[in-house]
């Protein structure tokens, strides 16, 4: 029997895949004879830890893939100058990379990825939630929209400094931190893009906790 | 130091370390609004960590005093800000150390600084330092505790972050190169 060749999978449909095997062979481990579907007592007193990391996470991942959406949005419509759009095309790719490495670390735990904005008016009700300026879909120019994505890269940076202060793993503490830290240099950039357009108004503040 | 268009030796250029380093001697613990603030406890392990991350702030600091008269003019505001920030992370770094009765080691009279003799030696001396700061921060945060004292250094290294961006770009190269700040870029 010849199969088809298999569709290309995008990388949130290969981690939701990973974490539903993850999760199916979990549950096959308790059910497994021995097991006696009984957690050890170990793992039982390990669960609310376990569980705040993964709603730690699952809140990073929310706030990642809601920048994600404005990047897509903003990129993909022809609202910003030339040499801004070339200066931050990179940084919708970033998040991507920050919103993957997350969900890898949920789909490790077994847990649920948690969806992005399916829309532009969900979006900007999440928008609205986190007291960002500036709506998707009624941006008067490409200064209205860097100072949304400049916002929402002050609450990404803010979520990950609370982060800092919940998670104790050191493999996702160093994590949060990487992505704090290039979110900290996505917001350099997009300050030197709006006025008055100085190297010095791009790194205003000695120390950076973002937008709680 | 060294007038316009002239060659810094590195003997000249550790000498202004020094210089610098005796003028600005005690700003770093006081120049920081931060260190009004009550620092989080820091556990005694941690001093360590800490100390060093201090020694590099201070090394940089003292490498932005020497390279700032190599910078052309319209450059020198912002470092002189890059600098008032790295003196802020000092602050913020002695602040840690003492909240647990930890001793802060006196400034080094000089620092070993190379000998970069034009603005684009002073930016790749910067820049390596920042890196460098960058990369201790990412190692040492995951190991301190607890929980604000590592995101206090975290607000630190979002700065010097931001720094080794906004200085790559003088250099003509990408701001920001990965999706991960490493310290390697």
């Amino acid at each position: 029997m010849i199969l088809p060749p298999p569709e290309p999978q995008t990388r949130r449909q290969l981690l939701r895949g990973a974490a539903a095997r993850t999760a199916s062979a979990a549950l096959a481990a308790a059910a497994a004879p021995g097991a006696g579907g009984v957690a050890p007592a170990s793992a039982a007193v390990a669960v609310p830890a376990a569980s705040a990391t993964i709603d730690r996470l699952q809140r990073l991942v929310r706030v990642e893939l809601l920048l994600e959406y404005c990047y897509r949005q903003v990129l993909s419509s022809t609202i910003l100058r030339p040499d801004a759009r070339r200066a931050i095309a990179p940084f919708e790719g970033h998040v991507e990379a920050h919103v993957a490495a997350l969900e890898a670390r949920l789909a490790a735990r077994g847990a649920t990825l948690p969806p992005g904005p399916a829309s532009v008016s969900q979006a900007n009700r999440f928008l609205a939630r986190r007291r960002v300026g500036g709506r998707l879909g009624h941006l008067r120019g490409d200064q209205d929209a860097l100072r949304l994505l400049l916002s929402m890269e002050q609450v990404v940076i803010g979520a990950h400094f609370v982060a800092l202060l919940k998670l104790s793993e050191p493999a996702l503490v160093e994590l949060s931190a990487q992505i704090m830290a290039t979110g900290a240099q996505h917001d350099a950039v997009l300050r030197l893009l709006l006025p008055p357009h100085k190297l010095g108004s791009a790194a205003p503040y000695g120390l950076v906790q973002g937008v709680q | 130091m060294v007038g316009d268009g002239g060659g810094a030796s590195r003997r000249a250029l550790l000498g202004a370390a020094a210089v610098a380093g005796l003028a600005l001697s005690g700003c770093g613990a006081t120049a920081a609004p931060a260190s009004t603030r009550p620092a989080p406890a820091v556990a005694e392990r941690d001093l360590a960590l800490l100390l060093a991350a201090l020694e590099l702030e201070r090394r940089t600091v003292a490498a932005y005093v020497a390279g700032l008269p190599l910078l052309p003019r319209a450059l020198r505001g912002t470092v002189q800000q890059f600098l008032s920030e790295e003196l802020e992370h000092t602050g913020e770094l002695i602040s840690l150390v003492r909240s647990v009765g930890g001793r802060v080691p006196a400034r080094p009279n000089s620092f070993q600084l190379g000998h970069p003799s034009d603005a684009a030696g002073v930016l790749a001396l910067v820049h390596e330092l920042e890196s460098a700061q960058i990369a201790t921060y990412l190692s040492t945060i995951p190991q301190l505790s607890p929980g604000p004292v590592r995101a206090a250094v975290a607000s630190i290294l979002t700065v010097d972050a931001q720094h080794v961006s906004l200085i790559r770009l003088q250099q003509g190269q990408a701001p920001v190169p990965s999706a991960f700040v490493t310290g390697a870029e």
